[in-house]
């Protein structure tokens, strides 16, 4: 006879659209949303919001410190610091955004073809996955860019590749579970075909993990692509980003500090606030915490 | 008249090639237009093997198809490419499963659900379409069709979501349904009304109904014909009326012993002693042969055929059979 002990208790779907939403209900991911809405329109307004051009130098006002004329003081070129940082954003935040998109789009497609097909593609793709995820990111980052050299796309690419692997294993863990889900039998069993079946019933219902990860490693990308600038491998001078701004702060130190503070300062928010939106959003897709 | 689905020496086996285990052994099952067949069995029996080769949705490997034939309206679907089942799937025979909860896509509504069913093998304007859901989900009764057309699976209780999982399987008029155990699920007042609801429209619709069912009474209830299953082999094929008065196999006879009723005095209910032969297990003779207590020489060494005992009824025993003639040598030991 039936058994009302089997009937399994309805659960909330929790997809990406859910996942977002839950982020503005914290206060904590409400003022880190905001942050980055900030920074974002810096970004894109940068032209109008700059007071000064952030390659142009003045040799009458090299290491200035702040003043009304340069808010942030000047470089050891005399370039205006604020509009370095502003400019920097750009670089900044675009390849933060971008390359885990890409990585997403990438890895994504990989994993998912892997976890459903499974067979010798399922072997291809994770020996790759394991070959690549052997090496640290930031390793892999620095090999790469050693090979391919400097510049915005260089450094996406450089990105790209290092984060692919870990978007790749995610999806097909998650395609796995999915795959055996009933309601994928069940449309399979209507004579819905193969690529709707991955279009529509697979892709949504693993979306929700792929964009935490992929809030999770905005945060790296921008802390990476300042390291790679850093080491002097990643956007080019110049071209501004938070991570040569210190880099060329750093020899310029002792006669001022003000742009390692400043660009150290917009990198620690950034990071922070695209952080706390991560947690925020692991937090609502973990069932133990609700 | 022919058949609307005859399945013909069907055997299964799973596992690698030359250590693989057998679960179906030769098994022959028909259909005719219109007609509601109940395919019963223990947990482990070949029902849902047998139902699933049917739409080629048992998966392969480590499942494999080795001989037979499965005739859908004079087509043989084994022979067809594997492209050619989407076509047949959902347009020509549907299936509903027995996990109504999680049957439908968590994350579309219940309108974009039953639309993509329509769409698959009908061509219909948007309007159309919608007016077939709003239809579908009313033959099914559920209340506030237009309002539930928006809402997501999760607002929805186990019963109603059946209710959707029907209405899908029923939007290109399949000629035939195979319900694998559509009820297992619901508590009992709500299986009553799935049941209704498919006797129901098998009456309105004219759809031929293959239910599958560990459960004699959900099978009574809805099933012109019943088809007894034991290890992989089917053992009882009657009309409900012949099965119920007179079964002619052990089985049979020890689950419909099994079954407590209203006016039922026993201490304890009746039970078949022993269990299932684990797949594979058995190399000759009849797999119920531990647990039989008719049981005789022959029974140990050869697979008895099925033996009819009248136009509708038909079992595998060779205890039983000495009133009948054997109409079927496709049983014996392979």
């Amino acid at each position: 006879m039936s058994a009302v002990d089997q009937v399994r208790v309805p659960q909330e779907p929790k997809f990406a659209g859910t996942i977002v939403k839950s982020v503005f209900f914290t206060p904590a991911g409400a003022i880190a949303v905001t942050v980055i809405l900030l920074f974002a329109v810096i970004a894109i307004f940068a032209p109008w919001i700059a007071p000064h051009d952030p390659r142009a130098q003045s040799f009458l006002s090299v290491n200035a410190q702040p003043s009304s004329t340069y808010w942030l003081g000047t470089d050891q070129f005399g370039r205006d610091v604020l509009s370095r940082l502003i400019y920097g954003s750009r670089n900044s935040l675009i390849i933060g955004f971008l390359s885990p998109v890409f990585a997403a789009l990438i890895g994504g497609t990989l994993g998912v073809l892997a976890g459903y097909f499974g067979g010798i593609i399922d072997r291809v793709v994770t020996r790759i996955i394991d070959m690549l995820m052997a090496f640290p990111e930031l390793l892999l980052a620095i090999l790469i860019a050693a090979a391919l050299g400097g510049g915005f796309w260089n450094v996406v690419i450089v990105l790209t590749v290092a984060f692919t692997p870990g978007f790749a294993r995610v999806a097909r863990a998650t395609t796995l579970s999915v795959k055996e889900e009933p309601y994928v039998e069940a449309a399979i069993a209507a004579g819905v075909r193969t690529p709707m079946i991955i279009v529509r019933h697979i892709v949504p219902n693993i979306s929700a993990p792929i964009v935490v990860l992929l809030t999770l490693w905005t945060a790296s990308a921008i802390r990476l692509e300042a390291t790679l600038s850093f080491l002097g491998i990643g956007t080019q001078p110049p071209a501004a980003s938070w991570g040569n701004i210190i880099r060329e702060g750093l020899s310029n130190m002792f006669a001022t500090s003000w742009p390692i503070l400043t660009a150290g300062l917009a990198i620690t928010i950034v990071v922070m606030a695209i952080s706390i939106i991560g947690d925020t959003m692991r937090d609502a897709l973990d069932p133990e915490i609700n | 008249m022919t058949n609307l689905l005859e399945i013909n020496d069907l055997c299964v086996e799973f596992g690698p090639a030359g250590h693989a285990i057998k679960v179906l052994h030769n098994v022959n099952l028909s259909i005719a237009h219109g007609e509601a067949v109940g395919l019963v069995g223990e947990s482990g029996s070949g029902k849902s093997i047998t139902s699933l080769s049917v739409l080629r949705l048992l998966s392969e490997p480590p499942g494999r198809i080795t001989s037979g034939k499965i005739v859908f309206e004079g087509r043989n679907l084994l022979d067809l490419p594997r492209s050619d089942m989407p076509a047949i799937r959902g347009r020509e025979i549907a299936m509903i499963f027995q996990e109504p909860m999680s049957s439908l896509n968590p994350v579309m509504t219940i309108g974009a659900q039953l639309s993509e069913a329509i769409m698959l093998h009908s061509e219909q304007n948007e309007s159309q379409r919608k007016k077939r859901i709003l239809e579908l989900l009313k033959l099914v009764g559920i209340p506030e069709p237009e309002a539930r057309l928006k809402q997501y699976p999760h607002e929805f209780s186990g019963g109603m979501r059946q209710r959707v999982m029907i209405a899908m399987s029923l939007a290109c008029d399949p000629k035939l349904l195979i319900a694998d155990e559509p009820t297992t699920a619901l508590d009992v007042t709500i299986q009553a009304q799935v049941l209704d609801l498919l006797r129901q429209l098998r009456e309105r619709v004219g759809m031929a109904v293959l239910l599958i069912s560990h459960d004699l009474g959900v099978v009574a209830d809805v099933c012109d014909r019943v088809v007894v299953m034991y290890a992989g082999h089917v053992v009882e094929d009657a009309d409900i009326a012949s099965l119920f008065d007179n079964p002619k196999h052990p089985y049979t006879r020890g689950l419909l012993s099994a079954v407590p009723s209203l006016s039922d005095t026993r201490e304890r209910l009746y039970q078949i002693p022993g269990s299932v032969p684990a797949p594979g297990s058995v190399k000759r003779g009849c797999p119920f042969y531990d647990r039989c207590d008719l049981r005789k020489d022959i029974c140990n060494n050869e697979m008895p055929p099925l033996h009819a005992h009248s136009s509708t009824h038909k079992a595998a025993c060779w205890v039983t059979s000495s009133d009948a003639e054997a109409v079927s040598q496709s049983g014996v030991t392979t």
